[in-house]
C-alpha cells in the first residue's frame, strides 16, 4: 500500500501554512499603511468643479484677499463660499462671455446656486469654527496650504484628529501676526523664537484639548 | 406625492426588532429593578450564531473606518441676503395660538429652518418662557402627515378652484345674495385680522351665521360674568401681589391662557415673600396642585360645595358680612377634610384680603365663577391683585356659541354651504351632537386644517391650512397685547391661513396674507414712514405696543350670585347618582390639535408619567372597591355611551369620581396618533361637556399596557437623599424661623484635593446648575425644549414600556402620605456632572471624560456602546440608542435638528451636555468680543423655565446667580452621601404651615413614605 501523502506533501503543507501567515500579517499591515498614507485621507486629490475657478489668477495675479470671496472667515463657523453675485462687479468688464463663465451667466439667469464639490471636509461630530481660528492667528495657509499655487483647489492637511491635537496641544509655533493671517507663503522672521509665545499671550490663546472643544 | 408620508408610523418601526410576546410580559410588569428577562441569556441565538456574528462584526468594524465621508456640494447663495452669516443662527419673533391666546415667541432659524422656539422676553405672556406646546410646535411644522394637496369632491384640486368655487359670484348663487345658507365655524380667534375680514364677509353676506367652537373654550366663564358682572369680562391677576392663593379646578401655574406669565409671578412672589400659601381643590393632581401648599382631591361636584362654602365662611366673618351682599347663605354638606380645608382657606383669605386671589378653572360651571367673583369682589381683590378686561376673543369667543343649533342646523338641510376654519371640529365635538353626520349632510363644505383628520373627511373640500411658523397675521394675548405672526419659512405643502380664505370669502380674491395684513396696517397706522417704521418695530419686538386692554371695574350683581350659590348648596344636597367624570384637556396633547407631535405624546403626564395614553384616572379607594388595577380595561358608562378605556390608579385622585383626558382616541390622517388612547367626547354631551356624573364603571377582563415612565410610588425611604430635608416654613407672616439646613458637609474627604481652577482663560469657569424644587411646577416645558435643543429622539411606546425613553431630562415624582391626600415631589433629573463621576471611571475607551470647566463630556464618536456608564451611573441619566431612532425620519422630519448637536447613532450613550453646545458658543463670543470673562449662558431647559427655576452659571463669578444659590441654606445635592459631588444642587422644597391646619406640614419621618 503506498503512502498516502508523498514526502513532497510536507514542504507543500509548510509552505501552505508559512504563506497563510505571512498573509495575515502583510495584509493587515497593508491596510494600516494605507490608511496612514495621504491618498488614504484624500490629500491632493482632484476635484472637478463646476466653474474652472483659478486661484493662481485671482490670489497671485490680482493680489485679491482670500477674505474679499470667502468673507464669513473672520466672523462665522464657515468660511463662506461667495454669492454668485459677487463675481458680478469684477466680471461684467472681464470674461463674462467667455465659455468659462457659462456657469455663472446660468446661475445669474436662473436664480439657481452654483453646485460647488466640497474640498475640505471634516466629519459631522467635529465642529470647527473658522472665525475662531482666523482671528485667534492661525492662518489660512496653515489649513488650506499655498491655495496661490493651485489651478483648482484641493486638500493638502490630512484632517486626522491628531493633526488636529497637534496644534491644539501646542498652538503657539503656528501663530502669525494678525496682518499676516491671509498672507501665502509668510515664514517667520529668523532669528525669531519668541514671537508665537508672545502672540499666544496677546491672542489669549491656550492649550484647549478637552473633547467638546470640537465634539458637541 | 405621497399623501400619508409613506413611511407608515413610525411607532410601528421597532416592532420588527423584538418578539411581541416581550411587550405584552412587560405590560404586566409592575415594579422590580430589572425588566423580566433582563438576567436570562439571549434568546434564538446559539453559541455557533454569536461566534459568527462576532467574527463578521470584527472584520467590518474595520472596514467601517476605511470609508470616506462622500463626496458634498457647497450651494453658496446668488444674491447673499445681508443678515446672513453661514451656519449662524438668525432669530425672529412671532407668536403662536392656543385656544385663542398668543403668547409671544423668538424662533432661531438656521439656513433658514425654524429649529428652535423660546419664549418672547418682551412679551407679557411669556417673559421669554415657553410652556411644551409652544416647544414641541416646531416639530409639527415638519410633521409628514400633515395634508399636502387641495382636495375637492374627493379628488385632487387647487387653491386657485377653491378661491373660484368660493368666491362671491359662485358662492352667492349656492347660499343667496344675503347668504342665508352660510354657516362658518371657527376656533375661538383673537386675531383683529381674522375680525375685520369676517366683518367683510358679513357685510357682504348679513344672513350668514358664525359660530366659534373649541373643545377646551368653555363658555361656562361667560355666562358667569354676563350674570354677574354684566358683560363678558375676563379676570386678570397678578400673583405677584397675592399671598394666598386659592384655586378650584384650576390649573393656573401649567395650563389656560397665561399660564407662563402666571407661573411667574407665583414663583417671584414665593421667592421674595416666601410665607404665602396656596390652597388647591382639584378632581385629580395637576402641576399646580402639586405645588400646592394645601390641596384637597375633590370631585367636580365636591368643587361647587367648596366654592359655596368658602363664601359661606367669608360671610360669616365679621369683617366681610357686610360686603357680601347675598342675604344669609346655607351650609352646603362638606367632610371633614372639605371643612378644614375650607376653613382655613377662608381664614387665609380673611387675613389677606385684598392681597389674595381666588380662581376658577374654566372646566368649572357658571356657577361656580359666580361664586368666584363674589369671593373677590367681597375680599377687597378687585382692584389690586384681580382685575377685569374685555375679553380679547372676537365677540368674547361666543357670538352664536351654541354648537348644538348649528348641529341641528346641519341635520336639518337649511345649510347649503359650511366653512370650517381650524379646529377639527368633528372630533372634538361632544358625541351627542353627531357634528360629523351633519357636515356630511351639507351640500358645499369647505375645511381649511393643518392635517387630513376627521373633519377633512367630513367635508367635500380641504385646503391644508399653514403652520404657524409658516404664516402672516397677528393675534392676541389673554391681556389683549397683539402681535403680528410673521413666517420663517415658506409654506411647505403649500399652506393658508384663515385670513386668506375669509379673504376669498368676502370677494377680494386670493391675496397674500401678508398683503392683507399690510393693507390692515396701513387701516390702522397710516400709511407714510411712520407706520413702516411702527411696523419694522412691532415686527422686531414682537409685541405692540399699547394695546392691553383696558381695566373694567364693574359692580357685582349680589342676587345672581346669591342663585348660583343656591344651585350649588341644590346640587351638592342632591344624592349622587353613579360616579363623577371629568373631561380635561390631556397635559400633552391639548384637545387633540397635538396628538400628531411625538415629542408631546412621548412626554410623560406631570403626576402620572403616561406616554402615549390617556387613562381613566381613579383614586385607590375607589379601584380597590371596583377591584381594578392600573392597566385593567374598564367600561365606562354614562347614559346611554358607553367606552373602553384603562384604568390608572392615581394617588390624590379625588374618590368618586374619575378623569379622562381629551385629545386621544384619534382616526384621522395622523398616522402617529391614530390607535393612541380612546376618545374622550365619545362619552361627552353638549350639556356636561367638562363634567358628568351618574357613570358607571365594569370591569372587561382585558388588559391595556400603559407606558409609564416611572413605577414609584413611594420614596422608598429615600426621601431625605433624593429630595432634601423638606422645610416646614412656620406661618409667620414674613418674619420667618431660618430654614433647617441639610448637616451634610459640601464635599466628602478626600486624600486628593483636587487643583483649583485656573484665575483665566479656558477652565476658569466651573459651570453648575441649581434647580429650586420650592417653585419647580413639574409642568415639562424643560423637557420638551431639552428635546428640541439636542436632538433627543423618540421611541415610542414599545421602547418607553422597555425604559428606553431617550430625554436627558426627566421629571421624577415622588408621592408620599396617605394615597387620599398625598404629597407631590417633583425634581427634575438629569446629568448631574459629578465632580467624581462614576460613569468616567468605567468607560473603557474613555468616552466620557471630565473638561477643565467641570463638564461631564460624552464623546459619541468615541464611544462603542458597552453600556458601563450607565449601570454605573447612580443617577440613571444616561440613555443608549438601542436602534438607529434617526434613520427613519422623513425628509421634513430631518429639518427640525440642531445643527449644533450631533444626531446620534445606533449604539452610542447619551447624557446631559449642559448644553455644551451654548456654553461653547458663549465662551467664542467672548472671546471673538474680546471680553475677559463669558457672558451669561443659558441652557435649553433654564431658558424656557416658566419659574425661572433652574439657574446655570459659573460657580467661580461670584456676581453669577448660581453662586449665590449654592450658597441657600436649602441647596443640597442629590444621593450627596455618594460623595460623587455633583454639579446640580437642589434647593429643598418648602410648605408652609397653615394655621387651621398645622399637620399638613409636618416633616416626613422614615416610616412616612408611604403610598401604596
Amino acid at each position: 500500500m503506498t503512502a498516502l501523502f508523498s514526502p513532497r506533501s510536507t514542504w507543500v503543507a509548510r509552505g501552505v501554512l508559512i504563506a497563510a501567515l505571512l498573509v495575515a500579517a502583510v495584509v493587515p499591515a497593508l491596510a494600516m499603511t494605507w490608511v496612514r498614507t495621504p491618498w488614504a485621507r484624500g490629500e491632493h486629490r482632484r476635484i472637478a468643479q463646476p466653474v474652472a475657478f483659478d486661484h493662481r489668477i485671482h490670489v497671485t495675479g490680482l493680489r485679491i484677499d482670500c477674505r474679499y470671496c470667502h468673507a464669513e472667515a473672520d466672523r462665522g463657523a464657515w468660511a463662506g463660499l461667495p454669492s454668485t453675485r459677487q463675481c458680478v462687479p469684477c466680471h461684467t468688464k472681464l470674461w463674462m462671455s467667455s465659455d468659462v463663465m457659462a456657469p455663472v451667466r446660468r446661475s445669474l439667469a436662473t436664480g439657481r446656486p452654483i453646485p460647488w464639490a466640497r474640498v475640505t471636509q471634516l466629519p459631522d461630530f467635529v465642529y470647527f469654527d473658522h472665525a475662531m481660528h482666523v482671528t485667534k492667528g492661525v492662518g489660512c495657509e496653515t489649513c488650506h496650504g499655498r491655495v496661490d499655487r493651485m489651478a483648482t483647489a484641493e486638500q493638502v492637511a490630512p484632517l486626522t484628529m491628531t493633526w488636529c491635537v497637534d496644534c491644539h496641544r501646542d498652538p503657539a509655533p503656528r501663530l502669525r501676526p494678525p496682518q499676516a493671517i491671509t498672507a501665502m507663503g509668510w515664514t517667520r522672521p529668523a532669528g525669531d523664537d519668541s514671537s508665537g509665545r508672545v502672540l499666544a499671550a496677546r491672542y489669549h490663546v491656550r492649550r484647549l484639548t478637552n473633547c467638546t472643544t470640537c465634539h458637541r | 406625492m405621497r399623501e400619508d408620508g409613506a413611511r407608515g408610523s413610525w411607532r410601528k418601526r421597532l416592532e420588527r426588532y423584538s418578539g411581541r410576546d416581550w411587550y405584552h410580559a412587560l405590560a404586566e410588569h409592575a415594579g422590580g429593578e430589572f425588566p423580566p428577562g433582563a438576567a436570562d441569556p439571549p434568546r434564538a441565538l446559539s453559541r455557533r450564531d454569536f461566534v459568527r456574528l462576532l467574527g463578521a462584526s470584527a472584520a467590518l468594524a474595520g472596514l467601517g473606518a476605511c470609508v470616506r465621508e462622500p463626496d458634498r456640494k457647497i450651494f453658496p447663495y446668488v444674491d447673499a441676503p445681508p443678515e446672513v452669516v453661514p451656519g449662524e443662527p438668525l432669530h425672529y419673533a412671532t407668536a403662536m395660538t392656543l385656544d385663542g391666546f398668543a403668547t409671544g415667541l423668538v424662533v432661531e432659524s438656521n439656513a433658514g429652518r425654524p429649529t428652535k422656539v423660546e419664549g418672547n422676553p418682551d412679551h407679557p405672556a411669556s417673559l421669554g418662557a415657553a410652556g411644551i406646546h409652544e416647544q414641541a410646535s416646531v416639530l409639527q411644522l415638519y410633521d409628514p402627515h400633515r395634508a399636502r394637496v387641495v382636495r375637492g369632491g374627493g379628488r385632487r384640486s387647487s387653491w386657485g378652484a377653491v378661491a373660484a368655487a368660493f368666491a362671491p359670484a359662485a358662492l352667492a348663487r349656492r347660499v343667496g345674495v344675503r347668504g342665508g345658507g352660510l354657516r362658518l365655524l371657527l376656533a375661538p380667534t383673537a386675531s383683529p385680522l381674522v375680525g375685520t375680514l369676517l366683518g367683510r364677509v358679513l357685510a357682504r353676506y348679513p344672513d350668514a351665521r358664525v359660530t366659534f367652537y373649541a373643545p377646551m373654550v368653555s363658555a361656562a366663564p361667560n355666562a358667569a360674568a354676563r350674570a354677574v358682572l354684566g358683560a363678558a369680562l375676563v379676570p386678570q391677576y397678578d400673583f405677584r401681589a397675592a399671598d394666598v392663593v386659592v384655586t378650584l379646578d384650576a390649573d393656573v401655574l401649567a395650563s389656560g391662557p397665561f399660564n407662563l406669565r402666571w407661573a411667574r409671578d407665583h414663583a417671584e412672589r414665593r421667592r421674595a415673600r416666601p410665607a404665602g400659601s396656596l390652597y388647591v381643590a382639584e378632581p385629580t393632581p395637576s402641576p399646580t396642585g402639586t405645588v400646592a401648599d394645601h390641596r384637597i382631591a375633590a370631585t367636580p361636584a365636591g368643587i361647587g360645595a367648596l366654592a359655596a362654602a368658602l363664601l359661606r365662611a367669608v360671610q360669616s366673618d365679621a369683617r366681610f358680612a357686610a360686603r357680601v351682599g347675598t342675604g344669609p347663605l346655607g351650609e352646603p354638606p362638606l367632610s371633614q377634610g372639605e371643612r378644614a380645608w375650607a376653613s382655613a382657606a377662608a381664614a387665609d383669605l380673611a387675613g389677606h384680603a385684598g392681597r389674595s386671589i381666588v380662581a376658577a378653572g374654566a372646566g368649572q360651571p357658571a356657577e361656580v365663577h359666580a361664586i368666584v367673583h363674589a369671593l373677590n369682589a367681597a375680599l377687597g381683590n378687585i382692584g389690586s391683585t384681580v382685575w377685569y378686561t374685555p375679553s380679547a376673543l372676537l365677540d368674547a369667543g361666543d357670538r352664536e356659541r351654541d354648537l348644538a343649533a348649528l348641529a341641528a342646523e346641519l341635520r336639518g338641510g337649511a345649510v347649503n354651504t359650511l366653512v370650517v376654519l381650524e379646529g377639527n371640529p368633528c372630533y372634538g365635538a361632544p358625541a351627542d351632537l353627531a357634528l360629523a353626520r351633519g357636515v356630511r349632510a351639507v351640500p358645499n363644505s369647505l375645511y381649511l386644517g393643518a392635517y387630513a383628520d376627521e373633519t377633512a373627511r367630513a367635508c367635500t373640500w380641504h385646503v391644508p391650512a399653514a403652520h404657524y411658523l409658516e404664516s402672516w397675521g397677528d393675534a392676541r394675548a389673554y391681556d389683549g397685547t397683539a402681535s403680528l405672526v410673521q413666517p420663517l419659512i415658506a409654506p411647505l405643502h403649500g399652506g393658508r391661513t384663515v385670513a386668506e380664505l375669509l379673504a376669498v370669502l368676502a370677494g377680494e380674491g386670493t391675496t397674500s396674507a401678508h398683503d392683507l395684513l399690510r393693507e390692515a396696517w396701513r387701516a390702522s397706522h397710516g400709511d407714510g414712514a411712520d407706520a413702516d417704521a411702527a411696523w419694522s418695530e412691532a415686527l422686531r419686538r414682537g409685541v405692540i405696543a399699547g394695546t392691553t386692554l383696558p381695566r373694567v371695574t364693574p359692580a357685582v350683581r349680589w342676587d345672581a350670585v346669591g342663585r348660583a350659590h343656591h344651585a350649588l348648596l341644590e346640587r351638592s344636597t342632591r344624592p349622587a347618582g353613579g360616579l363623577e367624570i371629568a373631561f380635561v384637556a390631556s397635559h400633552a396633547v391639548h384637545d387633540g390639535q397635538f396628538a400628531d407631535n411625538a415629542w408631546l405624546q412621548e412626554l410623560p403626564d406631570p403626576v402620572t408619567k403616561l406616554t402615549w395614553d390617556n387613562a381613566a384616572l381613579m383614586a385607590p379607594a375607589l379601584a380597590a372597591r371596583l377591584g381594578v388595577a392600573s392597566g385593567d380595561v374598564v367600561a365606562l358608562r354614562l347614559g346611554a355611551r358607553t367606552l373602553d378605556a384603562p384604568a390608572l390608579v392615581v394617588p390624590g385622585q379625588a374618590d368618586g369620581g374619575i378623569t379622562l383626558a381629551m385629545g386621544y382616541g384619534r382616526t384621522g390622517a395622523e398616522a402617529a396618533a391614530r390607535g393612541v388612547g380612546v376618545d374622550a367626547n365619545a362619552l361627552r354631551t353638549w350639556d356636561a361637556p367638562y363634567a358628568a356624573t351618574g357613570l358607571t364603571i365594569a370591569r372587561t377582563g382585558r388588559r391595556h399596557a400603559l407606558a409609564i415612565t416611572q413605577a414609584h410610588w413611594s420614596i422608598e425611604g429615600r426621601g431625605e437623599s433624593v429630595l432634601g430635608q423638606r422645610v416646614v416654613r412656620p406661618e409667620s407672616g414674613g418674619a420667618e424661623a431660618p430654614p433647617v439646613a441639610p448637616a451634610r458637609k459640601r464635599r466628602p474627604l478626600t486624600l486628593y484635593e483636587p487643583p483649583a481652577p485656573p484665575a483665566e482663560g479656558f477652565g476658569a469657569d466651573q459651570w453648575a446648575m441649581v434647580i429650586d424644587l420650592d417653585v419647580c411646577t413639574g409642568c415639562s416645558a424643560c423637557v420638551v425644549a431639552c428635546q428640541a435643543e439636542n436632538n433627543v429622539p423618540v421611541v415610542g411606546k414599545e421602547g418607553v414600556l422597555e425604559s428606553r425613553e431617550m430625554h436627558w431630562l426627566r421629571i421624577d415624582r415622588y408621592i408620599d402620605g396617605p394615597a387620599d391626600a398625598p404629597r407631590f415631589e417633583t425634581q427634575p433629573m438629569l446629568c448631574q456632572h459629578c465632580e467624581k463621576a462614576p460613569c468616567e471611571y468605567v468607560c473603557p475607551v474613555g468616552a466620557t471624560v471630565h473638561s477643565d470647566d467641570g463638564l461631564n463630556e460624552m464623546i459619541y464618536n468615541r464611544c462603542v456602546g458597552t453600556r458601563f456608564c450607565s449601570n454605573n451611573c447612580p443617577y440613571k441619566v444616561r440613555r443608549f440608542n438601542w436602534f438607529d431612532y434617526n434613520a427613519e425620519l422623513a425628509e421634513t422630519e430631518r429639518m427640525v435638528k440642531n445643527p449644533q448637536v450631533t444626531v446620534r447613532a445606533r449604539g452610542v450613550m447619551e447624557k446631559c451636555t449642559f448644553c455644551v453646545q451654548r456654553v461653547r458658543r458663549a465662551q467664542m463670543a467672548a472671546q471673538l468680543a474680546g471680553e475677559p470673562r463669558t457672558g451669561p449662558v443659558m441652557t435649553a431647559c433654564q431658558q424656557t423655565c416658566p419659574t425661572r427655576a433652574i439657574v446655570f452659571g459659573s460657580l467661580t463669578d461670584p456676581a453669577s446667580e448660581v453662586a449665590r444659590a449654592v450658597g441657600d441654606p436649602r441647596a443640597f445635592s442629590a444621593l450627596g452621601e455618594l460623595g460623587t459631588v455633583p454639579r446640580v444642587r437642589y434647593l429643598a422644597r418648602a410648605r408652609n404651615a397653615s394655621v387651621a391646619a398645622p399637620g399638613d406640614s409636618r416633616r416626613p419621618t422614615e416610616g412616612d413614605d408611604g403610598g401604596e
